[in-house]
């Protein structure tokens, strides 16, 4: 059927893309009135004392730190176990299409049910520990390694790349299937080794396909709240929780501050698309 | 409402419910929110220009300050109630929240009392004052510590209050003066026996119910609640151990009640009267005491109600793990203006929680 008007489709695009956009946009209006404390609880009035206190205190930023440090420690496990996932189980036997179907049932766990389990398994009186005190290896809660509520955020990290594997595997799948053998194909009868082809062939290809998901994984994950409430530790405070801290402090005066870090969150996710949109860059021009 | 106990929740649900349907053709519908959370979303529907998404909040001591200084409650209404006539009325807990008068702006539902709760066969003799609480967590390391929400506050200020000659110390009103030369005390009671803690008080647990969780796994050897009769829910519900106990520092035992409060744009203040009334009755706050429903102290002076009901709140089933009365109405001591309990939260993130070491 031919288009009655070429211009339909561009306000369809718009009216998608404002859909889309729309409320992040509200809530980027409302938050930056909230940080100069003219809307939201406790509003006194255009000031600047909401950015001041927040940029001057050390625990923000420590937080920020620490989100970013988990953040990116997760997403890249779950990357790198995605990209080997794939290319182990790519063949076409029954048994790799049962592994790999068996590799994506996580995406049905919701985040929250990923960090209790972890607290059950992890925690110093938990799964783990039981069994080490059942075989005698520990005799109280204490001999057990912290894993939880820890400094460096193992066990969180360990929970969120659980969780964000089976999402980039099955990205990764696509991606193999989509671009079929004929790379690494080549690359063998050219006289490349195992090793060589993988690196030359089959690793730029999935690197390049699983970029922007790892990206997505990214700025999902520096926002997270429900994993990092269960298993973060209450120094330095993850920015997720320390937003959601600040809003319901018991002083109304505070919870401006919230507005504050909530922008600053987003400039955490922007700086992620920022490096993404960096490195496609240099991948199409080739550097 | 807070939703976060099944008991409250079956409660209200399961009990109350029913009854202001059949009673009245009132349909309760709860929402969860509480403190905080009921503040900011009252602060956005006024932005909003909107209509009230509640009729009725369960509020107390500084949501119940932050609604009244933004105006953001209906009133007064709570002393036209019928019921109100048997509350009792020489109760400084029932009749201020945190030494502010209610005047008519808030419905005293319960009051509770602050207690520790400890596991009587880990710890058979246990301590009774702050004093002896430090000595014992210097002699048994990483078996204490307390949550960072509002339980772990009001154990921040059973320590305040006794490091300081007692809660009188810091009644009338806020005054800088004496919460600087008084926290400094407390700071200091912190510092000394914080690496002592779990973890060494370099993490603490994100709520109570949290904390319970490390005691019901013995992790540690104490937890707390702001209500003397949780220890016996929580055994009956199987959360806690049977052999669980809860005891009243003798130094003060912080107690409050907690309120109904109507919203200033509540979309039915009439039926929302009418359920505060209801909850206030002989018969709601019977039940509300019963150990196997929510063990939720009364708010009446049951010294003024009908023989009959007298005689009904006397043989109300007594569990051996609850503290006895005279013992409970011995050692309390009225929450102080709400100014504290927010500066000892937010400095206690600072000073202590911010800087492990």
């Amino acid at each position: 059927m031919e288009n009655p008007d070429p211009r339909e489709p561009e306000v369809k695009g718009l009216l998608a893309a404002i859909l889309v956009a729309g409320p992040v946009l509200v809530g980027l209006v409302y938050s930056l009135l909230g940080s100069f404390s003219v809307v939201g609880p406790g509003a006194t009035g255009f000031s600047l004392r909401h950015i001041q206190v927040v940029l001057a205190d050390s625990t923000t930023w420590w937080g920020t730190l620490w989100t970013v440090w988990i953040a990116l420690a997760s997403t890249t496990l779950a990357t790198v176990f995605a990209m080997g996932t794939a290319v182990a189980l790519r063949g076409e036997r029954g048994v790799d299409r049962f592994a790999r179907l068996a590799a994506v049932m996580p995406l049905a766990v919701p985040h929250v049910v990923a960090g209790l389990g972890a607290l059950l398994v992890l925690s110093q009186s938990g799964l783990l520990a039981r069994l080490a005190f059942a075989a005698n290896l520990q005799t109280s809660p204490s001999d057990m390694p912290v894993l939880t509520q820890d400094r460096y955020g193992i066990g969180l990290i360990l929970a969120l790349t659980w969780k964000e594997l089976p999402f980039l595997a099955l990205i990764a799948f696509s991606v193999i299937a989509r671009r079929g053998p004929a790379l690494e194909e080549t690359a063998r009868s050219l006289g490349a080794g195992a090793l060589r082809t993988f690196r030359a062939a089959t690793l730029p290809v999935l690197w390049r396909g699983l970029l922007p998901s790892s990206i997505a994984v990214f700025t999902f994950v520096a926002g997270n709240y429900e994993v990092a409430a269960l298993l973060a530790p209450s120094s330095p405070l993850a920015l997720p929780l320390l937003t959601m801290e600040r809003y319901t402090d018991s002083a109304l005066g505070v919870r401006g501050e919230a507005f504050v870090l909530v922008l600053l969150a987003m400039l955490v996710s922007l700086c992620g698309v920022a490096a993404h949109e960096w490195t496609a860059n240099k991948v199409e021009t080739g550097e | 409402m807070w939703r976060g106990d099944p008991s409250i929740n079956d409660y209200v649900d399961r009990w109350v419910a029913p009854r202001l349907l059949r009673d009245y053709g009132i349909t309760l519908r709860t929402i969860d929110g509480q403190g905080p959370a009921i503040v900011n979303q009252l602060v956005v529907e006024r932005d909003a220009r909107a209509r009230g998404s509640a009729d009725l909040v369960w509020i107390n001591g500084e949501t119940f300050n932050n609604l009244r200084k933004e105006a953001l409650l209906y009133g007064p209404w709570a002393h036209r109630l019928p019921a109100a006539k048997y509350v009792d009325s020489l109760s400084p807990i029932v009749m201020r929240d945190f030494e502010q008068p209610t005047n008519g702006f808030e419905s005293p539902w319960g009051r509770v009392q602050f207690t520790l709760i400890y596991d009587s066969l880990r710890v058979p003799a246990p301590p009774r004052t702050i004093a002896e609480l430090g000595r014992w967590i210097r002699a048994n390391p990483g078996r204490f510590t307390h949550d960072q929400q509002f339980t772990g506050t009001t154990f921040l200020k059973s320590v305040l209050y006794a490091e300081n000659g007692g809660a009188r110390s810091f009644a009338g009103g806020f005054s800088e003066k004496r919460y600087t030369e008084g926290s400094e005390r407390l700071w200091a009671w912190l510092e000394g026996v914080r690496p002592y803690f779990w973890r060494r008080g370099e993490t603490y647990p994100a709520s109570v119910a949290d904390l319970h969780r490390l005691f019901a796994n013995g992790e540690v050897d104490f937890t707390m609640s702001y209500n003397e009769n949780e220890v016996i829910t929580k055994v009956r519900q199987g959360v806690l151990p049977r052999t669980s106990r809860a005891l009243v520092l003798r130094d003060g035992s912080i107690a409050n009640a907690h309120f109904l409060g109507i919203p200033y744009n509540a979309r039915n203040p009439a039926g929302a009267m009418v359920v505060a009334n209801f909850l206030l009755s002989a018969a709601a706050q019977l039940e509300k005491l019963r150990p196997e429903v929510w063990a939720d102290g009364t708010v009446l002076d049951v010294r003024k109600l009908p023989p009959e009901l007298k005689v009904r709140f006397g043989a109300i089933d007594t569990d051996p793990r609850g503290i006895p009365r005279d013992t409970l109405r011995r050692y309390e001591v009225s929450e102080v203006a709400a100014e504290y309990t927010e500066r000892i939260a937010s400095d206690w993130k600072t000073r202590i929680r911010a800087n492990p070491r």
